[in-house]
């Protein structure tokens, strides 16, 4: 249950059945059953079916189910493991907030660092920018890889960077280079971030922040490393969450299928 | 004697032309467009006009402030600085320290007891604690930015803005106002997290009397109040605070003057060109 949407999924054995995803729109609790209703119809399942339930997110106290309560970064290290064994370091670019956590080999938070002070490094950035350019932000990243030659931003600050897009377009910059720049500057933050907790590869990057393939780009040219995105990177934690659901399910029925994290879940 | 400094700022380009005596003759103000090389000639014009002088009778003119390498007809280009420490002196011989509230950035500058800068302090990569902060959040409440001082001083305590970043100080201002906070207190908590900003950044400094605040945010009595109160006494702001930098140059270029030092030919208006 995130600030800006809040997602379900539904892992069974084999990995995921169905997932949702639907803006919260500040009324949690409704939405929170319309995404679940949508993830059940999609599973053809009933809600009685389910045989285990983890919630999480910033708006977790206000699910309208009872479920076990885990911090999102923990069910975001959970699902990205299971996607990726191979992940150690874990960027997730979210509407507000950035958080890059370090993950041991086994899937459990090692260290964790999030940016909150400064909205460079965080998805509003893009999102105030691409308003002025009038791109919806689904076609940022495609715009973005099309640039020839990146704006470069006086300072790196949001606001600035906003009045600048102004000055920039009234000199005929192309919004392919702005975007650009743009991901140029975020990515430089976001790096800062990474190294402040030493980067480990592999590196997966998570969040609406993983749907713009520019901006994944710009942070692998920055960090000069390869970036893995999940294929549904806005659900990670939700999936995360559920194989948390599944774990605890299988331990306490002695089941064979005690650890996710084969081949089926790379469908996801 | 007249001697002119224009001081082109991100916001507004001022200029102000003194006599020998370093008594202020005229000045003028306007806004700084994207391209300044006409604006600041523009502004130039009316400060000389409103002098009753010509251009080509200027004995020295100092350019200051972030455009200042865009005035190919100034004599000698200094930082703002300098010539805000110059102007602030000349009004305040007891000046210490000086906060200087811009459109784009914030300053603090010490000065050693000969009014020389001894140290400074600089924000001009965020735009928190500087006057753009207010400007976007004053758009976000739809409240004429000049109002914000007064509205401040009339709020009943103040909302704690835990935001540092202005884009997330937008969106927390949105949410207190959903949550019933009243908008003087908003906008009185808002300048509470400016003066926090600029005063805690001033500290390296250390901080000693007599501080005086210029610049644009100098003419916000709210900002001014919350100022003091950080900095825990009274503090001095002058009677024109947009024109210390611009003064300040003029004070530069008569400076210069009585050294001996001379324009290198002679002004002549129809010489000056806008792109040179």
């Amino acid at each position: 249950m995130g600030s800006v949407s809040i997602k379900a999924a539904i892992v069974g054995g084999q990995g995921m059945m169905a997932s949702g995803l639907i803006p919260s729109g500040g009324n949690y609790k409704n939405v929170a059953r319309k995404v679940m209703d949508h993830a059940l119809a999609q599973a053809s399942l009933s809600f009685d079916d389910l045989s285990g339930l983890v919630i999480t997110g910033l708006g977790a106290a206000g699910a309208p189910f009872a479920g076990r309560q885990v911090s999102d970064i923990s069910c975001q290290a959970r699902g990205c493991h299971c996607l990726f064994p191979s992940a150690r370091t874990i960027i997730d670019i979210g509407g507000q907030f950035t958080k890059v956590a370090k993950i041991s080999p086994e899937g459990r938070i090692a260290d964790f660092l999030m940016s909150e002070k400064c909205a460079t490094g965080s998805g509003r950035f893009l999102q105030v920018i691409a308003r002025i350019l009038s791109v919806p932000l689904d076609e940022i990243g495609p715009l973005s890889l099309q640039s020839e030659k990146p704006v470069e931003f006086s300072t790196n600050c949001a606001v600035f960077a906003e009045s600048e897009t102004i000055s920039r377009i009234a000199e005929g910059a192309k919004p392919a280079d702005i975007l650009a720049g743009v991901h140029r500057a975020m990515a430089a933050k976001v790096s800062m971030l990474v190294k402040r907790l030493k980067l480990t590869p592999d590196i997966v990057l998570t969040g609406g922040g993983g749907e713009d393939r520019g901006l994944a780009q710009a942070i692998g040219d920055a960090l000069k490393a390869g970036i893995l995105v999940p294929d549904f990177p806005r659900l990670t934690a939700a999936f995360g969450a559920a194989c948390l659901a599944r774990e605890e399910q299988t331990a306490n029925s002695g089941g064979q299928n005690a650890r996710p994290g084969n081949g089926s879940e790379a469908a996801l | 004697m007249p001697f002119a400094g224009m001081d082109i700022g991100s916001t507004m380009t001022k200029v102000a032309i003194t006599d020998e005596q370093g008594k202020i003759l005229s000045s003028h103000i306007g806004p700084t467009g994207a391209e300044h090389r006409h604006l600041a000639l523009k502004v130039m014009d009316e400060t000389v006009s409103k002098a009753g002088l010509s251009f080509g009778e200027l004995d020295f003119i100092v350019a200051t402030g972030y455009g200042r390498i865009n005035v190919p007809f100034a004599d000698r280009q200094i930082t703002e600085i300098t010539c805000h420490a110059r102007g602030i002196r000349s009004l305040f011989p007891s000046a210490r320290i000086i906060i200087d509230i811009g459109g784009q950035d914030s300053k603090g500058i010490k000065l050693d007891a000969d009014g020389k800068v001894a140290n400074f302090v600089m924000n001009d990569k965020c735009a928190a604690g500087t006057g753009r902060f207010l400007e976007v959040i004053s758009e976000t409440l739809g409240i004429n930015l000049a109002d914000m001082g007064d509205l401040a001083l009339s709020a009943n305590g103040f909302v704690q803005i835990s935001n540092t970043c202005t884009v997330f100080a937008e969106h927390e201002v949105t949410s207190r106002l959903a949550e019933g906070a009243g908008v003087a207190e908003i906008v009185a908590g808002l300048h509470e997290a400016i003066a926090s900003r600029v005063v805690n950044m001033t500290r390296h400094l250390g901080i000693e009397k007599d501080v005086v605040v210029t610049g644009g945010g100098a003419k916000n009595k709210g900002l001014v109040r919350a100022i003091a109160g950080k900095v825990g006494f009274p503090v001095l702001t002058p009677p024109e605070p947009f024109i210390t930098g611009a003064l300040g140059a003029a004070l530069v270029g008569k400076d210069f003057y009585d050294r001996g030092i001379r324009p290198a030919k002679e002004r002549k208006r129809e010489d000056v060109k806008f792109f040179a």
